[in-house]
C-alpha cells in the first residue's frame, strides 16, 4: 500500500487489534513502506500528550528531543532503505515536557514476494537503564580514580558531581572527619548538619523537624532553598565512622528509592576513596620508614666519620687532662696553666657531646610499639600498598592467606618492613625473568600450634644454597644501588620479636623467604629510644 | 724561650688542621721539655723556617690540602730525613703498615696516651 492508497483508504486496523495494541504496556506504531507513520497506539499519544492525528506521518517528530532527532531520523531512513530491522535511541517528550530516553525499534513485515509492506514499530523507555548506565560509568570513573592513586580531594569533588547530575534535583554534600579530628566539607550544598552518628538520618522537612528546632543550620538550609536533607554515614571496613554524606533536595520528603540506593552507594564509594587514602597514608609511613631504615643503614659507611669526629675532640680531652696533671705535679705548680688546661678539657668534652647529640638527631627513630597484630591484615595492606610497584614490574601475584592465623603481639610497622623488603627482593630478584615467568606467591599458616608462618616465594634467580646464609650479613648485596641492609634489618626485626627469618632456593627456580612468629606470649621489641613511649606520643 | 732552648731542645713540629690540637699537644709536649711549633697545614710548615731545624715531626694524615703522607713523600722526595710520628682521628689500623714501610717512627690513633706520645718522640729523636 502506498501513501496514496492509505490516504483513500485509512487506516487498516480492525477494531479488536486496535484494542489489543492499546492495552500494551508499550509505545506501538507502525508505517507505510516509505515511513509514513499511519499508526500510533493510544500510550504513544497519552505519553506525548500529541493526538493521532498530529502524530501521523512525520508528525511524531516535534515530540523527539531536538538533539536527538537528526540522528534518529537518519537512522529510520537507512532502515527504510534497507528493509531491515534496526532501532536507534532518542529522548522522547512526555506531556509534561519531561524528557526520558526510548529506545525505538523497526520490523518490516513482507508479502510473498519479499517486498516490505509494512512496517510495526515499538519505541521502549529505557530511562532508568541509561541513568543506571550513567552511573555506573560514573561509578566506574571513580573506582579508577581512586585505583590510580588520585588525591582524595578532587575524588570527592568528581564524586558529588556525579551525584548532582543523577539525584533529580537533589544536591549532595560530603563531610569527612580527619584524623585529628577536623571537618572537611565537600560539594556545593551547604555544610551538613552536624551528626556524626553511625546512623542513617532522613529530615523530610528541615523546617518543620522536631530534632532541628532552633538550629542554626536548619535556618541557614532553609534560607539557601533546601526544604529536605537525607543523610548516612560513611563507615570503614571495621565500622568507624569516617564522614557523612548529604543529600539536599529542594522540596519536603522521603528520597526516592533511586535516591535512597544513590546515597547508599555514593557513600561506599566514599568510604572506598577515604580507606584508600588512609592505606596510602600507611604506604607514606612505611615509606618514611624504609628511608629511616636505608638512613641507618648507611651508619656503616658513616662509621669512619662518626669516629673522627668523637676522636678528635676525645684527642683533645686526653692531651689536656695530661697537661694539666703534669702542671700541677710540677714543683712549684703551675696553677694558671693548669687552670687553662682544665678549661679546654671541658670545652673539648662539650665538643665530643655535640658531636652525640647530632648524631642522635641524625638516627631517631620512632620508638617501637606492641600491639595485637593480624598477620594477614598487615600483610594486606602491604600488598595494596605495593601493587602498584608489582603491576609496574610486570609481576603476577598470588596469596593465601590463612584464615585459622591466631594474632601476634609486635611492632606492625616492623613487620610490614619485613614483608615490604622481601617483595622488594623478589621484585628485583625477577627483573630478568621472561615476562610470563614472573610470579610472587604470598603465603600465610600457623605453625607449631603456636607461630604463623609467612612465606615469600618468587620464580626470579634464586639464592645460591651456598649464599643463602650470607645474602643476611650487613652490606651483602649483588645490586648496584642495593645497600644490602634489607635483610639483615629483617632478620634483625624478625628475631626481635622472637621468630626466624631464613631463605631456600626453590626446587624449580626461584627463591622462597620464610619467617615464623610466636603467636601468643608477648614480645617486646625494642628500639634505639625508650621502647615503651607509644608512637606520635 | 725559642732562642735558648733552640739549641738545648729538639725540636719537634706538630702538622695538624684540627686546633685543639695545635692547642694541646704543644703544651703536653713542652712540660716534657720538648721545642715545639704547631702548623695548621702540610704547606705552612713546607714554606715555614721551622723546616730546616726540626727534629721530630708529629703528622696528622687527614687534612684538607696536602695530606700527612703527601707531606711525608714531599719531604723524603726533596731529601729532608725528618722522622715522622703519625696521628689520625680516623679509627682504623689500615693505613700502618704503608706508613711504616715509607719510613714513618710511629702511627697513633686519637686520643693516645701521654705515655705512647712520648715514646714516639723519643724513639723519633734517637732515630738518626
Ligand atoms: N628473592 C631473592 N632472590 C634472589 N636473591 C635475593 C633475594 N632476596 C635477596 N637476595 C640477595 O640477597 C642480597 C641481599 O639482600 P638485601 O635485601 O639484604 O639487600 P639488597 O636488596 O641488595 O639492598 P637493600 O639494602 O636496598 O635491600 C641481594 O642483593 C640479593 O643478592
Ligand atoms: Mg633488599
Amino acid at each position: 500500500m502506498t501513501h496514496a492508497e492509505f490516504e483513500k483508504e485509512g487506516p487498516v486496523v480492525d477494531d479488536q487489534f486496535r484494542l489489543a495494541i492499546d492495552k500494551i504496556p508499550g509505545l506501538v506504531w507502525s508505517s507505510l513502506p516509505d515511513g509514513y507513520v499511519d499508526f500510533l497506539n493510544q500510550r504513544w499519544c497519552d505519553y506525548t500528550g500529541l493526538s493521532m492525528d498530529e502524530a501521523m506521518g512525520w508528525g511524531w517528530q516535534v515530540a523527539v528531543c531536538a538533539e536527538d532527532l537528526p540522528s534518529l531520523v537518519d537512522t529510520w531512513k537507512t532502515v527504510l532503505s534497507s528493509g531491515e530491522p534496526g532501532e536507534a535511541v532518542a529522548r522522547l517528550r512526555r506531556f509534561d515536557g519531561t524528557l526520558r530516553w526510548f529506545l525505538f525499534r523497526a520490523m518490516p513485515v513482507r508479502d510473498e514476494a519479499g517486498v516490505v509492506v509494512k512496517w510495526y514499530g515499538e519505541t521502549t523507555d529505557i530511562e532508568d537503564q541509561k541513568r543506571a548506565e550513567a552511573l555506573l560509568a560514573g561509578e566506574k570513573r571513580l573506582l579508577e580514580m581512586i585505583a590510580k592513586g588520585e588525591a582524595l580531594h578532587p575524588t570527592l569533588d568528581a564524586l558529588c558531581r556525579l551525584v548532582d547530575d543523577n539525584a533529580d534535583g537533589g544536591h549532595c554534600a560530603i563531610r569527612l572527619v580527619d584524623s585529628a579530628g577536623r571537618r572537611v566539607q565537600h560539594g556545593a550544598a551547604p555544610a551538613l548538619p552536624p551528626n556524626d552518628r553511625p546512623e542513617q538520618v532522613i529530615v523530610s522537612d528541615i523546617a518543620s523537624d522536631a530534632r532541628l528546632k532552633d538550629s542554626e543550620w536548619a535556618e541557614l538550609a532553609l534560607a539557601q532553598g533546601w526544604r529536605a536533607c537525607w543523610t548516612q554515614p560513611i563507615m570503614s571496613l571495621e565500622g568507624r565512622v569516617l564522614g557523612t554524606f548529604g543529600l539536599y533536595a529542594e522540596t519536603s520528603g522521603e528520597p526516592t528509592p533511586q535516591q535512597r540506593n544513590l546515597i547508599e552507594q555514593c557513600c561506599h564509594i566514599a568510604s572506598i576513596a577515604v580507606e584508600r587514602m588512609h592505606s596510602e597514608d600507611t604506604l607514606h609511613q612505611v615509606r618514611a620508614e624504609l628511608a629511616h631504615v636505608s638512613r641507618a643503614a648507611s651508619l656503616g659507611a658513616l662509621t669512619a666519620s662518626i669516629a673522627h669526629e668523637i676522636n678528635q675532640p676525645l684527642s683533645g680531652i686526653v692531651t689536656n687532662a695530661s697537661t694539666c696533671v703534669r702542671l700541677l705535679d710540677s714543683d712549684p705548680p703551675n696553677i694558671d696553666g693548669a687552670r687553662e688546661t682544665a678549661r679546654r678539657t671541658i670545652r673539648d668534652a662539650n665538643r665530643a657531646a655535640d658531636v652525640i647529640a647530632r648524631l642522635r638527631a641524625l638516627f631517631r627513630k620512632k620508638s617501637v610499639t606492641t600491639e595485637s597484630l593480624d598477620v594477614n591484615q598487615a600483610i594486606r595492606e602491604v600488598v595494596a600498598l605495593l601493587r602498584r610497584d608489582i603491576e609496574a614490574s610486570h609481576v603476577s601475584l598470588r596469596t593465601e592467606l590463612s584464615a585459622r592465623l591466631r594474632p601476634i603481639a609486635g611492632d606492625r610497622v616492623q613487620i610490614q618492613q619485613v614483608v615490604v623488603n622481601l617483595v622488594l627482593n623478589a621484585l628485583d630478584a625477577m627483573s630478568t625473568s621472561r615476562d610470563g615467568a614472573r610470579r610472587l606467591f604470598i603465603k600465610t599458616e600457623p605453625a607449631g600450634g603456636d607461630h604463623v608462618r609467612v612465606v615469600v616465594e618468587d620464580s626470579g634467580v634464586g639464592v645460591d644454597p651456598a649464599d643463602a646464609e650470607r645474602i643476611f650479613d650487613p652490606f651483602y648485596t649483588s645490586k648496584h644501588d642495593g645497600m644490602g641492609m634489607g635483610l639483615s634489618i629483617s632478620r634483625s626485626i624478625i628475631e626481635s620479636h622472637g621468630g626466624r627469618l631464613w631463605a631456600e632456593a626453590n626446587r624449580d627456580n626461584g627463591a622462597t623467604f620464610a619467617f615464623t612468629l610466636p603467636t601468643s606470649v608477648a614480645v617486646t621489641a625494642t628500639g634505639p629510644d625508650d621502647p615503651r613511649v607509644p608512637a606520635n606520643a | 724561650m725559642t732562642g735558648s732552648s733552640k739549641r738545648t731542645s729538639p725540636l719537634v713540629g706538630v702538622v695538624d688542621d684540627d686546633e685543639s690540637v695545635r692547642e694541646s699537644l704543644p703544651d703536653l709536649l713542652r712540660s716534657f721539655g720538648f721545642a715545639v711549633d704547631a702548623f695548621a697545614s702540610a704547606e705552612a710548615f713546607l714554606s715555614s723556617e721551622s723546616l730546616p731545624r726540626t727534629d721530630c715531626l708529629i703528622l696528622d694524615i687527614a687534612m684538607p690540602g696536602m695530606s700527612g703522607p703527601e707531606l711525608q713523600h714531599e719531604l723524603a722526595a726533596s731529601g729532608h730525613t725528618i722522622p715522622i710520628v703519625f696521628i689520625t682521628a680516623h679509627g682504623g689500623e689500615d693505613a700502618r703498615p704503608q706508613l711504616i714501610k715509607a719510613g714513618a717512627v710511629d702511627y697513633l690513633l686519637k686520643p693516645f696516651s701521654e705515655e705512647a706520645l712520648v715514646h714516639a718522640v723519643r724513639r723519633a729523636l734517637s732515630v738518626p
